[in-house]
């Protein structure tokens, strides 16, 4: 609202100001996205209907039992869409099914799939329930469909798709079913998605605030022939939407039954008492650790078009049973550039590090992050504004869950119980290619390839971290088989899922090792691959209580060559499969060697070529020096490390032949180490007068606050804003800065004479 | 007829002989040191009770047929050979990595979920046994990249030298072309041939698995090669052992697939969970003469409950991936689910839901149930039934192992009653009442999931615990009928007397049948009936090893279809094993359409988005004589009174029931008791809850029937 409507409002008399708010509720131009849905994570006040189911409620053991079975069906509807579904995230994982409340709050979800829709999904239901269902035009009945998949109507890209059906128990509104998949393209300005280069909302494809798109079960063939002719592949929209609606159409079927048996009111009051029960829980949990404030800084080096540092500001406050995470100080939007998110995708990733690493027993709902207050800057990158692009949000909120996962185990470390492992960071970042063109068969395809889903494990504080294992935004889900694959899309792996020697986060105990391919094409007419991540140039996944961070991971790439050409001139022209060598031995004689950060808009590759992606490491827990030697040995027997990290970082000295530890050689390398690191110590108050400055270097492209988190810069020290009032941050063209520059040493070229006779031409 | 069919399990050797028209069971500790003592044992002791000598008897069986679980142990022991993996280069870390998902492969939700305490399971190849060669075959089978037989004796060299004792090769694309894979094969047996001692086995990833998908048919081979020594010398030392007693004709394996075959023809693989296939396979058996055209097969012990389903219209569930110990393969297995439910699952407050929880910890066998005396703390369902009075503390597991009730009531006190405010038998009641719901979603989940309505079964309860808790998952279920089969001590050896001989083969084709962007229709049926007529072949000439007649092999077709780019495919069982034109082709896709809609729902077929046929599968088999099943007497023995009588609590009552028990040894054939009531043997309890009748049948058969309407809650 208005500050001018809002001083209108406080002068009007209550009659008056009924007479206006019928007015202004009978005259809304349309219902855009509403803050107050898209804000709100908690629970809603339980509803009068509610309120009713719960005075007849069944016994905590009943309620415990139907909860069971309706999991159960969401679990059997989870597993329908693996079979129905045709796009790789139904194939691999990423998605949901799950009950909401009749207020539209995630109540009870199936057993796997990305669990960062568990806070995420609510906000189209909720939409539907406020706008929807008393608006004479629209209504809900049973047997409706909606559909959904404008982010800033709910989920995380528009690349997410919804289907949402309401159930009935006569004619009383009872709860919802949902599904969610991540289908990938959606007729967006770029192919697959989640488009890089976007820089408006207006970019990112399909913009589907939640609207009906069948009735009775079934689908408006109109309806669906606008969402096929929408997008560039129409069996993938159609295969999407069957899948999403039977299993939303199963779990009706499943929650009928139950009705049957248990009557509706038990129904009703186990989805809202499941809610409640579980924030109760959380809460409790919550109670246990140590009040206090933890702070955490990370860096986002990429907007995708150009190199910069975002600074992702954290502070979390633990204050009896809730936490508070503060992002104050963060970097300030790109308004034109696609790696904004909306503040409820933050939230939903947040939600995500509570319910995979730190209490993943309990239940898939949105009242685990109840008790978590999330405060950020309005327009910010992790608090954008509706006009900015978010196709690639990816790039702020992982890095915030890289920052939160940095700071909690300072509280689960002196927590009164824990439901799992203490854990250094995960890597976050999703290094792998998005892929678009014609395949082999001749069909359009465009999305991103499963390697997302190899992340590494980062280290224990108790063992070490587990190689490429899942993506931070899921569990349980399946990087698929080359064999398949190819068989499939033109995209041939020469490298698949290769662990990178050196590539560790080391530590006392060692993060898992992340993986790298190197991928080429063949039988297709036209193929372009898209990469978007961070971390090409400065690392973000942080080491804990001394435990090394990760290095980074840049795009590398072969251009102007055929791999297959020479293959088959010569098997063994390949020395070596590793990114690494491939780079630095240089095989191809006329090949063109890029090395860039992993912002690539989409780029077409020819035959033969080389993208070689590599997922970093996660990171180490605890001292170097302290990790046992014969684990240090076993990681160099399984080519894991080189000698010269065992030797240099570990301070421990093997046989390179035979990989045994020279006990007496180790203890001497390592007092030595030590002895180095008194040497280089200094007093904190000499480190932070040699180190500090008052405001960023003039050459670092560098936004969000450096000291004073009021005080945010936007690129050079001279440009600041406060954090209160952040000014849109809008970014030139990346190519016309090039012509410019190289304009302008044209020019400077001619002013110096030199090809006088170009100019004169 | 007769026969000798005996399940060597992880406890106990089960054996059962038809012999002169006689039936027979017997049972003996399982020797896992030398499989045929045991195996002997068992022999020996039914052929005691048919009064005639071992020789004699092995000497006119028509055959020996068997399952185990050796294999099963051979994982669990981590006792295998030093494998060396030879892959494609640039895939080596393939199976270390596991495809990600495998650190949550066989293990429960609760697990999977859990990213921080997430491990994966010990490797059966290390790291350092990989080695890539250089060489590419791409996806239509074409070479990208030749074979270097130097570089290949370069890898081969390597792994001997670091210890290998087999050779897996698993090479890219090798389903299409297998070639680089015989080279390799060829160069191993030139460098080190087989007449040298220390013959190293070499396993072909494209001959254990014919379908697409590397890394499960390089796990499937490797788990093949890792059970191979182990599987060969038990199973040749059993064979041996029973030639020197007169046997003379070849023993025959159960299969995962569902079928038999003699040693000669079997991969150690397909070995593994052969006795619950086994189980199943009695099942199959008995639905057919008994006329029950729907049964769920359920078998409770006292870790799992392992469900089968069997159904009327001749659709064979098999699971194309399933999970073997902790690994993903692609060999076809009979499907069975199991659930971390059995009498050892342990119950808890869930402090969340203020409620009881039950398993999918289990407190096992050792320390065992609180009431086992042997140092368990916690509770679990078997102390629950001992404080609602099923169990009979003097007498279970005939008298074997005593159980104190005092343990079981501590346990139950000390984690259970404090928290809740429940009394004993509240407690007990409801760790009951969740064992029995979870054990009925589960069910329900995986019969309806195939597209079933588990309200039109009839269920099959065997093993120790089934008994026991057969009327309460069924009364969950909405399932009005209870069978217990003949013999269900040693019911999975009965099905392994009862399994036809037979063998899969399956290959992976890339047949359009409908493309739905250029409209085109596939008219010409040559690709797909060259894939049967070699898939033919391959299972006729298994059978044909093995002695059987080409007048008696039967074959049946499945071709696996997907709608658009679906990953997952639906089985089709086709009615043609050649296809002659596009009319035919077109009645198989109308088949399939109408699986599908079956499994997902009416109007969920999706042939807009084009047809594809991602698998052919052509099953061989030969039909086997059955071991006949009388399952009731002519004409009733009627209701009849129980010898004596303790208190058991029911659900729905607080107040305890005076409660007939009846010892099944002592039950005529057609006699009916009402519940409520108990009928105790050795080996199990039946709980006849109130509302449920039972009437015995012959060879131990019982039928469990509602006598009154009574609604499921699913």
């Amino acid at each position: 609202m208005s500050t001018a409507q809002e001083q209108m409002n406080a002068q009007l008399g209550a009659e008056d100001q009924e007479v206006v708010d019928k007015f202004l509720k009978d005259n809304v131009l349309f219902y855009g996205p509403d803050r107050d849905i898209m804000m709100d994570h908690e629970v809603s006040e339980i509803s009068d209907v509610e309120a009713r189911a719960l005075e007849n409620a069944p016994d905590a053991e009943t309620r415990n039992i139907i909860r069971a079975r309706i999991e159960t069906g969401c679990t059997e509807a989870f597993e329908l869409v693996e079979n129905m579904g045709a796009a790789p995230g139904a194939k691999w994982g990423d998605m949901i099914v799950g009950v909401f409340s009749r207020n539209g709050d995630l109540s009870v979800a199936s057993a796997g799939g990305v669990l960062l829709f568990s806070v995420l999904a609510q906000m189209p239901v909720r939409f539907m329930v406020k706008y929807w269902k008393d608006e004479p035009t629209v209504g809900l009945k049973p047997g409706d469909i909606f559909i959904h998949n404008e982010t800033r109507y709910g989920n995380i890209h528009n690349a997410d798709f919804s289907v949402i059906m309401p159930i009935f128990a006569g004619d009383t509104l009872l709860c919802f079913a949902g599904c969610i998949v991540h289908e990938g393209e959606c007729g967006a300005t770029e192919p697959g998605g989640i488009p890089p280069s976007a820089e408006s909302p207006f970019d990112e494809g399909l913009r589907l605030s939640p609207m009906r798109v069948g009735e009775n079960y079934t689908l408006k063939r109109d309806l669906v022939t606008f969402l096929q002719h929408s997008t560039r592949e129409p069996k993938l929209m159609l295969a999407g939407l069957k899948s999403r609606l039977f299993a939303c159409m199963r779990v009706q079927e499943r929650v009928n039954e139950l009705i049957d048996s248990y009557g509706s009111d038990a129904i009703l009051a186990t989805i809202r008492q499941t809610l409640t029960d579980t924030e109760n829980e959380a809460r409790r949990r919550l109670k246990t650790w140590p009040e206090g404030i933890i702070r955490s800084t990370i860096f986002a080096d990429t907007t995708l078009r150009e190199m910069v540092l975002s600074k992702i500001n954290v502070e979390m406050t633990k204050k009896d049973d809730e936490l508070i995470i503060n992002f104050h100080g963060s970097a300030p939007e790109f308004r034109n550039r696609s790696v904004n998110t909306i503040v409820s995708s933050l939230k939903g990733m947040l939600a995500q590090q509570f319910l995979t690493f730190v209490w993943p027993d309990l239940p898939r709902n949105q009242a685990v992050f109840a008790p978590i207050k999330v405060k950020t800057d309005q327009n910010s990158f992790l608090h954008c504004s509706d006009d900015a692009a978010t196709a690639q949000s990816m790039m702020s909120i992982f890095p915030a869950f890289g920052g939160i996962q940095h700071g909690l185990p300072k509280f689960l470390y002196s927590a009164g119980e824990r439901a799992t492992e203490i854990i250094a960071p995960w890597w976050h970042m999703i290094d792998t290619l998005l892929y678009a063109g014609i395949t082999q068969h001749g069909e359009f395809v465009g999305n991103i390839a499963s390697d997302i889903n190899g992340m590494s494990g980062s280290a224990r504080w108790n063992r070490d971290g587990e190689h490429a294992i899942s993506p931070i935004f899921a569990n349980y889900v399946d990087l698929g088989e080359q064999e398949l694959i190819e068989e499939e899309i033109p995209m041939m792996r020469i490298t698949w899922q290769r662990l990178q020697k050196d590539m560790q986060g080391f530590g006392k105990y060692r993060g898992g090792h992340g993986a790298q391919t190197i991928a080429t094409v063949k039988d297709t007419p036209q193929w372009a691959f898209i990469t978007t991540a961070n971390m090409g140039k400065f690392p973000s996944v942080i080491g804990s209580f001394g435990g090394y961070g990760s290095g980074c991971t840049p795009m590398c790439k072969v251009k102007g060559v055929d791999i297959f050409k020479e293959l088959e001139a010569d098997p063994e022209f390949l020395k070596s499969y590793d990114t690494v060598d491939l780079m630095n031995d240089m095989p191809f004689k006329d090949g063109d060697y890029i090395t860039s950060h992993m912002g690539m808009p989409p780029e077409v590759v020819e035959r033969g070529e080389l993208y070689c992606t590599q997922m970093g490491p996660g990171a180490g827990y605890g001292d170097v020096l302290e990790r046992d030697p014969e684990m240090v040995a076993q990681d160099y027997r399984d080519e894991l490390i080189s000698n010269w990290t065992a030797e240099n970082i570990y301070g421990v000295i093997l046989n390179p032949r035979t990989a045994a530890v020279d006990r007496k050689g180790t203890d001497e390398a390592r007092a030595a180490q030590r002895k180095q690191r008194l040497a280089r110590g200094k007093p904190y108050k000499d480190f932070v007068a040699e180190w500090e400055t008052d405001a960023p270097p003039e050459h670092l492209p560098y936004y969000g606050s450096w000291g004073d988190p009021e005080v945010l810069y936007r690129g050079s020290p001279d440009r600041t804003c406060s954090a209160d009032a952040i000014e849109p941050t809008i970014m030139s063209d990346p190519a016309e800065l090039e012509v410019a520059r190289m304009r302008k040493r044209l020019n400077d070229m001619l002013d110096r004479g030199v090809g006088a006779a170009f100019k004169d031409g | 007829m007769n026969r000798v069919s005996v399940d060597i399990g992880g406890t106990f050797t089960d054996c059962f002989l038809a012999f002169g028209g006689q039936y027979t069971q017997a049972k003996a500790l399982t020797t896992h040191n030398n499989l045929s003592t045991g195996f002997m044992d068992a022999l020996g002791r039914a052929c005691q009770a048919v009064g005639q000598d071992m020789e004699s008897v092995l000497g006119q069986v028509d055959a020996v047929r068997y399952a185990t679980t050796l294999g099963t142990n051979a994982l669990i022991e981590r006792k295998g050979p030093r494998i060396g993996l030879i892959c494609t280069a640039g895939f080596e870390s393939q199976v270390p990595i596991m495809r990600a998902r495998g650190y949550g492969d066989g293990m429960p939700e609760l697990y999977k979920a859990d990213m921080s305490g997430a491990d994966r399971p010990e490797p059966l190849v290390e790291k350092t046994m990989i080695a890539g060669i250089r060489e590419r075959v791409d996806w239509k089978g074409e070479v990208v990249q030749r074979l270097v037989e130097e570089d290949v004796r370069r890898a081969v060299l390597k792994l001997v030298d670091r210890g290998c004792q087999a050779f897996v090769v698993g090479l890219t694309n090798s389903v299409l072309n297998p070639e680089h894979e015989k080279l390799v094969e060829r160069i191993i047996s030139e460098e080190y041939p087989g007449h040298f001692l220390g013959g190293i086995a070499v396993i072909l990833s494209h001959k254990v698995a014919g379908r697409k998908g590397e890394y499960a048919r390089i796990m499937s081979s490797i788990l093949d090669a890792y059970l191979h020594g182990r599987m060969h010398h038990g199973l040749a030392g059993l064979e041996s052992t029973l030639r020197n007693n007169g046997y003379s004709q070849p023993m025959l394996v159960t299969h995962n697939s569902g079928g038999m075959a003699q040693l000669n023809s079997t991969h150690a693989l397909q070995t593994i969970h052969s006795g619950p296939v086994a189980g199943l396979g009695a099942t199959e058996s008995l639905a057919a003469q008994f006329g029950e055209p729907n049964l769920l097969a359920t078998d409770m012990g006292g870790t799992s409950f392992d469900i089968g389903i069997v159904t009327g219209d001749e659709v064979k569930f098999y699971d194309f991936y399933p999970i073997i110990d902790r690994f993903l393969v692609s060999t076809p297995m009979v499907y069975l689910h199991t659930l971390g439910a059995g009498g050892g699952s342990i119950a808890r407050y869930e402090q969340l839901w203020n409620a009881i929880e039950v398993g999918p910890q289990s407190a096992g066998s050792d320390p065992g149930p609180a009431c086992y005396n042997r140092g368990g703390r916690e509770p679990t369902v078997t102390d629950a039934n001992l404080i609602l009075g099923y169990l009979d503390a003097e007498n279970y597991a005939g008298g074997s192992i005593p159980l104190s009730v005092r343990r079981a009531e501590r346990a139950l006190n000390d984690r259970i009653c404090k928290h809740t405010n429940l009394s004993l038998v509240e407690a007990a009641q409801a760790i009951r009442r969740k064992v029995d719901a979870n054990m009925a979603d589960a069910i329900f989940k995986e019969v309806s999931v195939k597209g079933y309505d588990p309200r039109d079964f009839s269920i099959l309860s065997y093993g120790g615990g089934g008994p026991l808790h057969a009327c309460g998952y069924a009364r969950v279920l909405g399932v009005k009928r209870i069978i217990i089969p003949p013999f269900s001590s040693v019911f999975s050896a009965l099905g392994a007397g009862n399994m036809d001989q037979l063998h899969i083969h399956e290959k992976s084709v890339y047949l359009t049948i409908y493309d739905s962007v250029t409209r085109a229709v596939l008219s010409d049926p040559t690709e797909l009936n060259k894939a049967i007529e070699e898939l033919s072949a391959l299972g006729r000439e298994d059978l044909r090893r093995q002695g059987v007649a080409e007048a008696d092999v039967r074959l049946r077709v499945e071709v696996d279809m997907r709608y658009g780019n679906q990953l997952a495919q639906t089985a089709v069982v086709s009615s043609k094993d050649r296809f002659e034109n596009v009319r035919d082709l077109m009645e198989l896709v109308q088949h399939f359409s109408e699986s599908y809609e079956k499994r997902f729902g009416e109007g969920s077929r999706a042939p807009e988005a084009g047809i594809r046929i991602q698998v052919v599968r052509v099953v061989a088999y030969v039909e086997h004589e059955q071991v006949p099943l009388n399952p009731y007497r002519d004409g009733a023995s009627g209701e009849i009174d129980a010898p004596r009588h303790r208190p058991c609590y029911f659900e729905g009552q607080s107040d305890p029931v005076e409660t007939p028990v009846y010892s099944h040894s002592a039950l005529e054939p057609g006699s009916v008791i009402r519940g409520p009531a108990l009928v105790e043997s050795d080996t199990s309890t039946v709980v006849i809850e109130p509302g449920w009748k039972l009437t015995t049948g012959l060879q131990g058969a019982a039928v469990m029937e509602r006598d009154e309407p009574e609604q499921s809650s699913h």
